[in-house]
């Protein structure tokens, strides 16, 4: 369809001529010398239309080369522009959009000899002929070239960079665009007036423009724009626009240096770092305009002052357009650095350092990237040096907190124990914190956690462990200058750091501070290890406890503390360890008896609190209590079984006659007891502590171990101690659990139930050494009598019952067995009679079922538990499928194998 | 202040197992022949002064207390290599030294007329002490002296001291085979009534058993007497490491045995342990691979109770507590309870809870051991009553006859009638009838309970 087609090159025409030529104030001439111009415009196309070898790229890049390559033999030039063009001839066949592919390339040929022909022959009019048909291929071969990142202040930038010709080898003489083409400018210097200012002119006060410096024509204002002459042609403003743009950026640039450097503090070290770096940058660019301005003052000085048109600047070669080719590289680097500049707004220190290090690693020109890798490197300087210092001193030196370690002060650490409702907190763990909105990208966040943990290890040993001498020799002996340029020994001097560091503190750790030997003594201790300490302590302080609270005296406690570890195995524990252990009371309130406010306590002192901070010390204390307590009631049960075991042999034996049944079936209830507490105590030491124990040690024997890995695995120890073994935590299925029927609720109700039948079950004791002695004065009284020749009982004993006891009771005094009945609490035996016992008897029942009872809720409860190990519990209690669990709709009955017929309903 | 044990040796028996025993002791906590200190016995954690004094010279002397009747034996120990550990005023043999003949009457009253001499080194052994806990009595039931001076001592220890924990540890004869003693049906009835009525915890160890595990398990023939005696030997030390090696638990006998007798009179404990190799015995096997599964399991077989009981369908244990020595891991023990349990290895009363309680224990650190686990179960079964009742039964053949009983006659309690005799049978069936009654699930009945608030 040539018509359509000529139809478009027309109107292409017409537009261009209309955008192209002024208007002109007389309609008539105006549309005349838009007629001429298309008449010559077309005549232009048409005297070309016929080309050899338009369709024959190949030639014509042949051509191209050859005289490239000729161009090279004699300037004597490298090959990577031939190898350039190469790749750019190839990428130009595969374009698919572009037809006329030899055309296009002759075109830019015949552009490339257009200088020297300028000489030769003006009259040619071939160069201009492609202008309309280059356009579009031209632009889409820019585009898909290079797209700068940033936009400018410059409106019509893409416009114009579309006319530049990609083709390298045509710069730098290859100047001209369209405004510059000669034909045409040779006409519009016809047609048109004189430019005001002259080109010459606005030359002339680019140097100053470009340093941000206002001439007469181009004047800045502050708010960083530039005023253009407002009579000048469009194509001329759009150059200005170009050239605008690193003026402007330059103006904004050192303003923002200067401001940095009048306000010192705020930037910080790595800010007025980045600002120095691009002081001197900007240095480098003035040295450019510089050189430019000493360009433009040769080529003006050769110029006659009457050149209106400035044509002549053409020839010596220095022209605007000139003038943005070469700032061009500059530009982009101040391009780059407004970003910056405009992105570190109130970023700081490692903020900063992650906004540079984005350009040099994500951006994929090269220019780019190679420009904010050396401005990184200057900025990053301070940086390192504060790292040098973290690292290798142990010290923070951040006056203005550029580092990702943040030291706490006294007010936050006191917040963040207020925050953690007065749990501890420690050196290590508070007064340093690593803020990860600072930490530079430039480093892993693990490696930055290296770092973080080198520094703080050092500082702690200096401060927490006073060892600052090692410190010292430390960083005398090791101290490396760091720095970005060599990422792979800067990690490899922070790992080695790391392991000097933490082998250094894991040793002060446990040979300095004995760790592992106060870890030891709080399990003897406070986790009741050291059994025969403890039983020889409950023994000699029971009588104490048992009194009440306000009675006790913590000299008493403490003298029985020491005669405790006098006489068990904990008198070889070392003087370090023994010191440290105390016995005190707690708070008491009122009406409590010793055994609720004893407590044992190992004082930890600083550094090892950071382990075991003062929030573990009252775990182990809770832990304490509650083992402690079972303790209580294992010892009570076993003093019990004792007395009743040996009491079988002797009074009890005697009178089974009587009350035999009753210590059956209360033995049995108490072996129920001595049971249940025995599994509770194996499975606390053997399914809690101990396995958490042994991997407590673990860790801390693991090779590499750290203060943060030891602190989290005594966390975990005491944890898991506290959940099981306290049977805390774990989640209970029933949601509506109170919390008063919780599992150590249940388990306090028990044991105060054992210790209440114990109770009891002395009266029955009481009861039948009673019994015992006046059936032993009976006897005697007997014997007496029958000695005497008398009776040995006679009408007045059995009618007078009370008499005969008063008898009985001063004849036992005479006669005391003190060998059988020399149980301290038997004086009191003589009082109680055959009355009591049915009150016994029922007040061992009652508890009896009631200890059935919570032990059947108890044994339903861990039934349910989620925790095997809890469950275990559940199973060991019921060894023997004694307890028969039977799960029914939501809810856990319990019941025991022997369906106790009698037992159920009171007697 | 630890909780004291006292040991009285009475008889051949008593004296040849209690002096293995000491050796044993000696050798587990590092104390040389003479008594000293090893010099490498320097880690403590041990607990020397349950079993051991120190004198003046800080030599560890055994709270022992050894007697007998005829001197062979304790002359033995006299002569022996740790001869000069024990306190020399704690022997006693007297100077004619005829011995009892093996009739329980003439040791019974051989203690009247040591009694004021034994009683003296008793009360200095117990003033010795800070916190006497029990006595402990090793002897043999089928001879003389063990069996009737050791019944002798067992009624006094209980007046004397009545508080106290008595312990003993006692060898039943060989009832399979008849034995050596021809009237040991007669002493060991006479004896059993102590033990029954005047011992807290009885750890039973049959002759007949023993010998069998020795030969079953070491593969002899006929085992020697010091191989037997290391066997119980080996398994007293077992069942006190507890208490010489304090822990959480089991610090001392009543912690151990309170929890396995749970009424009085059943009180008959039997014992298994295993491996036997030949660090505690003589010639013995070398088990290398024992696991925790494997030690509890075959605590539970009967091959290896040293008891020679008959269980029937009925028999269960009452309780069981097993000492598992060496590097047991509790996650191990956790699951050999849960194996057992499901394959139901071990029965149980039926009326009340009852479990396998387990203590594990530091072995000694200064006898190396080819095994990485070794066990004792110290167990309360009710088929121990079948022991009692062979026992009644060879005692009704020969009373019966009437056989030997002249010797019994000629000195009291015997003078007058046999009536001791009837009386002991009496209190041995009690017990055998109180072991049946703690079969049936109705132990704890309401009838009984009715009687007792009549």
């Amino acid at each position: 369809m040539p018509s359509t087609r000529n139809n478009r090159i027309d109107e292409g025409l017409s537009k261009l001529i209309e955008y192209i030529l002024p208007e002109l104030e007389d309609e008539d001439e105006d549309e005349d010398l838009k007629a001429n111009a298309l008449e010559l415009a077309q005549g232009m196309i048409d005297s070309h239309v016929a080309l050899a070898y338009a369709d024959d790229p190949a030639h014509i890049a042949n051509i191209i080369k050859t005289k490239c390559v000729w161009k090279l033999i004699r300037d004597n030039r490298t090959s990577d522009k031939a190898l350039r063009f190469h790749n750019l001839y190839s990428r130009l066949l595969t374009l698919p959009l572009i037809k006329k592919k030899g055309a296009i390339l002759h075109l830019l040929h015949e552009l490339s000899e257009e200088p020297e022909r300028n000489t030769a022959s003006r009259a040619s009019e071939r160069p201009s002929t492609a202008v309309i048909d280059s356009r579009a291929p031209s632009r889409a071969e820019t585009e898909s070239t290079r797209r700068p990142s940033k936009a400018t202040t410059v409106r019509d930038e893409e416009e114009f960079d579309a006319s530049v010709p990609p083709k390298p080898f045509l710069a730098p003489e290859r100047g001209d665009g369209k405004t510059g083409e000669p034909t045409k400018a040779a006409l519009l210097a016809g047609i048109n007036p004189p430019l005001d200012p002259s080109e010459v002119t606005l030359l002339k006060d680019m140097p100053f423009t470009l340093q941000g410096v206002s001439s007469k024509n181009l004047t800045f204002f502050p708010e960083n724009t530039l005023k253009l002459p407002s009579n000048l042609p469009v194509p001329l403003i759009s150059l200005l626009h170009t050239l605008a743009e690193p003026a402007l950026l330059y103006r904004s640039l050192s303003a923002f240096v200067e401001e940095s450097d009048a306000i010192e503090d705020k930037g910080g070290l790595v800010g007025q770092s980045l600002s120095a770096a691009i002081g001197n940058e900007l240095k480098a660019y003035l040295s450019l305009v510089a050189g430019l301005e000493g360009e433009i003052r040769r080529a003006t000085l050769s110029l006659a002052e009457d050149d209106p048109h400035g044509l002549a600047v053409r020839k010596v070669g220095v022209t605007l357009r000139r003038c943005m080719i070469w700032t061009r590289e500059a530009t982009m680097g101040l391009r780059l650095m407004a970003a910056i500049v405009g992105e570190s707004k109130g970023k700081r220190g490692g903020q900063l350092i992650s906004i540079i290090h984005g350009f040099s690693t994500s951006h994929g020109d090269p220019f780019v990237f190679n420009f904010a890798k050396r401005l990184l490197t200057s900025v990053t300087r301070p940086f390192y040096d504060l790292l040098r210092r973290w690292v290798y001193d142990g010290e923070l030196t951040d006056p203005y907190l550029e580092f990702y370690v943040i030291e706490q002060s006294e007010e936050a650490i006191m917040e963040a124990n207020a925050e953690r409702r007065g749990y501890a907190s420690s050196v290590w763990q508070d007064k340093y914190k690593l803020d990860t909105e600072m930490i530079p990208t430039i480093m892993t966040p693990e490696f930055a956690n290296k770092v973080f943990l080198i520094g703080k290890s050092l500082n702690f040993i200096r401060y927490g462990c006073e060892d600052s001498e090692w410190v010292e020799k430390y960083s005398k002996t090791t101290s490396k200058a760091l720095s970005h340029d060599d990422y792979a020994s800067l990690e490899q001097n922070i790992d080695e750091a790391y392991k000097i560091t933490m082998e250094r503190l894991m040793y002060l750790m446990n040979k300095k501070f004995n760790l592992f030997e106060h870890l030891c003594a709080l399990k003897k201790f406070l986790l009741l290890g050291q059994g025969d300490f403890i039983a020889l302590l409950m023994e000699s302080l029971s009588s104490n406890l048992d009194r009440p609270a306000n009675t006790l005296y913590r000299h008493n406690l403490t003298a029985q503390l020491e005669h405790a570890i006098r006489g068990s195995n904990a008198q070889f524990e070392s003087q370090e360890v023994l010191r440290r252990l105390d016995a005190r009371m707690l708070e008491l309130s009122h009406g409590e008896i010793g055994w609720d406010v004893f407590t044992l306590e190992y004082k930890i002192d600083p550094p090892v609190d950071v382990i075991v901070t003062t929030y573990g010390s009252r775990e182990y204390l809770k832990v304490f209590n509650f083992l402690w307590r079972i303790k209580r009631v294992e010892f009570a049960l076993g003093s019990a079984w004792k007395k009743y075991m040996t009491g079988a042999r002797g009074v009890l034996a005697s009178v089974a006659d009587k009350v035999g049944n009753d210590w059956k079936v209360a033995r049995c209830c108490i072996a129920e007891m001595i049971h249940f507490v025995a599994q509770l105590q194996y499975y606390i030491l053997f399914q809690v502590i101990e396995p958490s124990w042994e991997k407590l040690k673990a860790t801390m024997e693991k090779p590499g171990v750290t203060l943060d890995d030891l602190i989290d695995a005594h966390k975990a120890y005491l944890n898991s101690i506290t959940r099981k073994g306290l049977l805390g935590g774990g989640s209970t299925n029933s949601k509506s659990r109170q919390p008063e029927t919780s599992f150590l609720a249940q388990l306090h109700e028990i044991l105060k139930n054992m210790l209440a039948y114990k109770d009891a079950m002395d009266g029955l004791y009481s009861c039948s050494v009673a019994e015992f002695t006046r059936r032993q004065a009976t006897s005697a009284l007997i014997d007496a009598r029958t000695a005497a020749g008398k009776w040995g009982v006679t009408e007045s004993d059995t009618n007078t019952p009370y008499e005969f006891g008063q008898q009985v009771k001063k004849h036992s005094l005479r006669h005391k067995k003190v060998d059988i009945i020399s149980d301290s609490d038997s004086d009191s035996d003589s009082d109680s009679d055959d009355g009591d016992l049915p009150g016994i008897r029922q007040r061992l029942k009652t508890l009896t079922i009631e200890f059935q009872a919570r032990t059947a809720v108890l044994l339903g409860d861990l039934a349910n538990q989620s925790d095997t190990d809890m469950r275990f519990l559940g199973v060991m209690f019921s060894f023997n499928d004694f307890y028969v669990v039977k799960k029914g709709k939501g809810k856990t009955v319990v019941e025991r194998r022997t369906a106790q017929r009698g037992d159920e309903t009171p007697a | 202040m630890p909780r004291e044990i006292i040991t009285i040796q009475a008889g051949q028996c008593g004296n040849s197992i209690g002096s293995q025993f000491w050796q044993q002791l000696c050798l587990e906590h590092g104390i040389s022949q003479d008594g000293n200190l090893e010099d490498f016995a320097t880690e403590g954690g041990d607990r020397k002064d349950v079993f051991f004094y120190q004198s003046d010279d800080t030599r560890y002397i055994p709270r022992a207390i050894l007697l007998d009747l005829e001197p062979r034996v304790i002359h033995g120990i006299q002569t022996g290599p740790y001869k000069n550990i024990y306190n020399p005023e704690n022997f006693h043999v007297p100077k004619d030294g005829g011995g009892a003949g093996n009739i329980w009457a003439l040791g019974f009253n051989a203690g009247e007329n040591v009694y004021e001499e034994v009683m003296e080194m008793l009360d200095r052994e117990a003033d010795g002490s800070d916190s006497l806990e029990a006595f402990m009595l090793l002897h043999s039931i089928a001879g003389g002296t063990g069996s009737g001076l050791g019944s002798f001592l067992l009624e006094k220890l209980n007046d004397r001291f009545p508080k106290k924990l008595i312990q003993t540890y006692s060898v039943f004869p060989d009832m399979a085979n008849g034995g050596e003693v021809v009237v040991q049906p007669y002493n060991s009835l006479l004896a059993l009534r102590r033990l029954t009525q005047n011992a807290d915890s009885v750890v039973v160890l049959d002759n007949g058993a023993l010998t069998r595990i020795a030969a079953d398990r070491l593969h002899v023939q006929e085992p020697s007497l010091t191989q037997t005696n290391q066997l119980v030997s080996t398994v007293m030390c077992a069942s006190t490491t507890t208490l010489r090696y304090p822990g959480y638990m089991h610090n001392d006998l009543v912690g151990i045995i309170a929890s396995l007798i749970p009424t009085p009179r059943c009180h008959f404990l039997m014992t298994s342990y295993t491996p036997f190799t030949s660090d505690s015995v003589n010639q013995g096997k070398t088990v290398r691979k024992t696991t925790v599964l494997d030690v509890m399991r075959r605590l539970l077989q009967p091959k290896n109770r040293m008891v020679s009981a008959m269980p029937t369908k009925q028999s269960c244990y009452i309780s069981i507590l097993n000492i598992i020595q060496g590097e047991a891991d509790p996650t191990d023990v956790h699951k050999s309870l849960l194996r057992i349990r499901e394959r139901k290895l071990a029965t149980f009363i039926p009326w009340g809870p009852a479990s396998i309680q387990v203590a594990l224990t530091k072995k000694s650190p200064y006898i190396p051991m080819s095994h990485r686990v070794s066990g004792l179960m110290l167990a309360n079964h009710t088929s121990v009553a079948t022991l009692f009742e062979r026992l009644l039964k060879q005692y009704n053949i020969l009373r019966k006859r009437g056989a030997f009983l002249e010797q019994y006659k000629k000195v009291s309690p015997f003078t007058d009638s046999l009536d001791e005799f009837d009386e002991s049978k009496a209190v041995v069936q009690d017990l055998i009838a109180e072991y049946k009654a703690a079969e049936q699930k109705d132990y704890l009945s309401p009838e009984d309970m009715g009687e007792g608030h009549a």
